[in-house]
């Protein structure tokens, strides 16, 4: 009895705005799906500033879908060759030093991935943003889309709302902001320098500000993306990691 | 005069008199006796909580503990050392560096706390070296053992021998890691401690962490753990400026508050046997005046005033109270000297208890400290006085001539 109110409720909470809300999340999707295509290698330029040093890497990245992902630092030479794999909900990094895997622990997911700004779980999370949340439309102008997304109920995630700005009439990621559970901004994230490549229109930079530490700073910046490319599950693999 | 004629008034009716005393002598004994073993205990829990980890005096750079932000970090400082060294309150220090990181072994990784330490100096403050329960403790500090907690050695599944990675974020922003070799276990009954504590040594960590030559804390032991606080100020003045020292009684509120509370508790038992002791001494010396109406009434007829008759009474009662105190004194430290000595082992029936942070070990040890003689002397003797006041009035009120005719 209970179970079938419940899901009359629901269809009635979903009725209300059915269109609209399908709509952002599929415009959400798009949008984060520029950046993936089905495959793709990219390699960029990591710059963090903290308040007590900088510094900068260069690495190339591969990704699958949304599932599979290998990052392998290339520079500077001290760090060469460490890695990050994420498979699913899996992180993986490789540490050639002492030439061992170490699988990142649910309890360090909020760690800093490679000393920067984005945590693990960024890594794990953030391209699912539109299975995990639930979308309402802020603002509506010419120049951009302000959507309000909300976690669903059962959603594990960290952040209690986040504010995507999407810019027209490209629909590219504009400035990206996180909240916390009290509601309060915890970080942004820029989106620029828009090129048009392979047939997909994407931001090369993305700036990640904590809003708690104004002098800081992560930037990634692709230097060169190629999508769609040949690769299959079994390259993302631990073997592969290690390489 | 009035001495005399009240030492002899006590003995008049010795059987009465001894009995008083020697309810006097047992309740000052046992009281004496179970407040050194109350001592004993609560010396035994705060030695377990400051010796796993703390020590009772913590020099950091100001505001280190708050955060513990690793960049808070300061240079060894050999005047501050040498000072250190010279104090005869000082029973030892270490020097630390500390880490957060992953701990990691084949599939299995946790977080973890490392603490760079010189192994001969940390056993100075911490028991972590006694409380072993697999392999061997740090041999040197430049090496690259550790010894972990036994609830981390058994989530990772380790024994010595057994290889480890760190992995943590240095000081530079770079990935700092390493391999490190299982030397020992401990087990120290704390939960926290001994699901993420990792001894590492001091120079293995200041490279990984990139913070050569770099502290964060010097945990301070000192002879009188009880009374650390009084030696903060003393330590505090030969800081440099922006470091700070803390106390264990910061460190461990809850600690604290279990000590504050079994001086709440000293206060009251000390009552509840007094009570019945003054009661007992009341009971004597009331029925010692009351059979003496006669003789006091020819007393006062003779001359002697009302106050005298008081102070005879009152000098009784204290002189019975000086007596018991001194032999009260006598047993008390006799049982407390044998309870300090051979003690009761309890670990055949209790097993050791955790309690506000610390183990309380199943043995019942007694341990010297002045106060828990001196109170209960002072406060004997003026139970006496008190018990001796009634009596002591009642006999001044008597009238001469009705107290003769008294049967």
């Amino acid at each position: 009895m209970s179970k079938r109110i419940f899901l009359l409720v629901l269809s009635v909470v979903f009725m209300a705005q059915p269109a609209l809300s399908a709509d952002l999340q599929k415009l959400v999707r798009k949008v984060e799906e520029q950046y993936m295509g089905l495959s793709s290698k990219s390699r960029m330029a990591m710059s963090i500033r903290s308040e007590h040093w900088e510094r900068s890497l260069v690495m190339d990245a591969w990704s699958l879908g949304r599932d599979h992902f290998l990052v392998r630092i290339v520079e500077p030479a001290k760090e060469r060759d460490v890695a990050t794999l994420k498979v699913d909900n899996e992180v993986w990094n490789y540490l050639p030093k002492v030439d061992r895997v170490i699988k990142v622990p649910p309890s360090m997911m909020g760690g800093a991935w490679m000393g920067s700004h984005i945590t693990n779980d960024d890594l794990v999370k953030a391209n699912k943003i539109d299975e995990d949340y639930t979308f309402a439309l802020l603002e509506e102008t010419k120049e951009r889309y302000l959507i309000e997304c909300v976690p669903k109920p059962d959603a594990v995630v960290v952040w209690g709302k986040i504010v995507y700005e999407i810019l027209r009439p490209l629909e590219v990621p504009g400035t990206v902001s996180y909240y916390d559970e009290e509601m309060v901004k915890v970080r942004d994230m820029v989106f620029d320098e828009v090129r048009k490549i392979d047939g997909r229109t994407i931001p090369l930079r993305m700036t990640i500000r904590p809003v708690d530490e104004p002098q800081e700073s992560t930037v990634i910046r692709y230097s060169d993306i190629d999508f769609d490319i040949r690769i299959d599950k079994s390259f993302f693999s631990l073997r592969n990691l290690k390489r | 005069m009035l001495l005399r004629l009240a030492s002899r008034n006590l003995w008049r009716n010795k059987r009465r008199t001894l009995l008083t005393l020697s309810a006097m002598v047992v309740s000052l004994a046992l009281l004496t006796l179970s407040l050194g073993v109350f001592s004993g205990m609560l010396v035994d829990i705060l030695a377990s909580t400051t010796g796993q980890y703390h020590g009772h005096l913590v020099v950091t750079a100001e505001g280190y503990l708050d955060d513990r932000d690793m960049y808070r970090s300061f240079a060894p400082d050999p005047q501050l050392r040498q000072r250190l060294e010279a104090d005869a309150s000082v029973t030892g220090f270490s020097e630390r560096l500390r880490g957060f990181g992953l701990i990691s072994h084949r599939e299995s990784s946790y977080p973890a706390e490392l603490l760079g330490i010189h192994p001969e100096m940390e056993q100075t403050v911490t028991s972590l070296h006694r409380q072993l329960v697999e392999g061997d403790y740090l041999a040197d500090s430049n090496g690259a053992g550790a010894v972990l907690g036994s609830g981390l050695a058994r989530k990772l599944d380790v024994r010595p021998g057994d290889e480890l990675v760190f992995v943590t974020q240095a000081a530079d922003g770079s990935i700092g890691n390493d391999l490190l070799t299982v030397r020992g276990i401990f087990r120290t009954g704390h939960t926290g401690h001994d699901n993420s504590l990792v001894l590492v040594p001091q120079q293995w960590l200041q490279r990984v962490m990139a913070l050569g030559g770099a502290l964060h804390e010097i945990a301070v032991a000192v002879d009188e753990p009880l009374r650390a606080a009084e030696y903060r100020p003393r330590l505090a003045e030969h800081l440099a400026n922006g470091m700070a020292v803390t106390g264990w009684g910061d460190l461990l509120p809850e600690m604290r508050e279990a000590i504050a509370s079994f001086d709440v508790s000293r206060l009251i038992f000390v009552c509840i046997l007094y009570i019945a002791t003054g009661l007992g001494i009341l009971n004597t010396v009331f029925m010692s005046v009351m059979e003496r109406t006669r003789e006091f009434g020819i007393l006062m007829a003779l001359g002697l005033r009302p106050a005298q008759v008081r102070r005879l009474v009152l000098l009784e009662s204290f002189l019975l109270g000086a007596l018991g105190t001194l032999l009260g004194l006598a047993c008390g430290l006799g049982l407390n000297y044998w309870m300090s000595r051979v003690g009761i082992d309890l670990s055949s029936w209790i097993t050791p208890v955790t309690y506000a942070g610390g183990t309380i070990q199943p043995r019942l040890k007694a341990i010297f400290e002045a106060r828990n003689f001196i109170d209960p002397a002072w406060l004997l003797l003026v139970v006496s006085l008190l018990a001796g006041f009634f009596p002591a009035r009642r006999a001044a009120k008597l009238q001469p001539v009705e107290a003769i005719r008294e049967e």
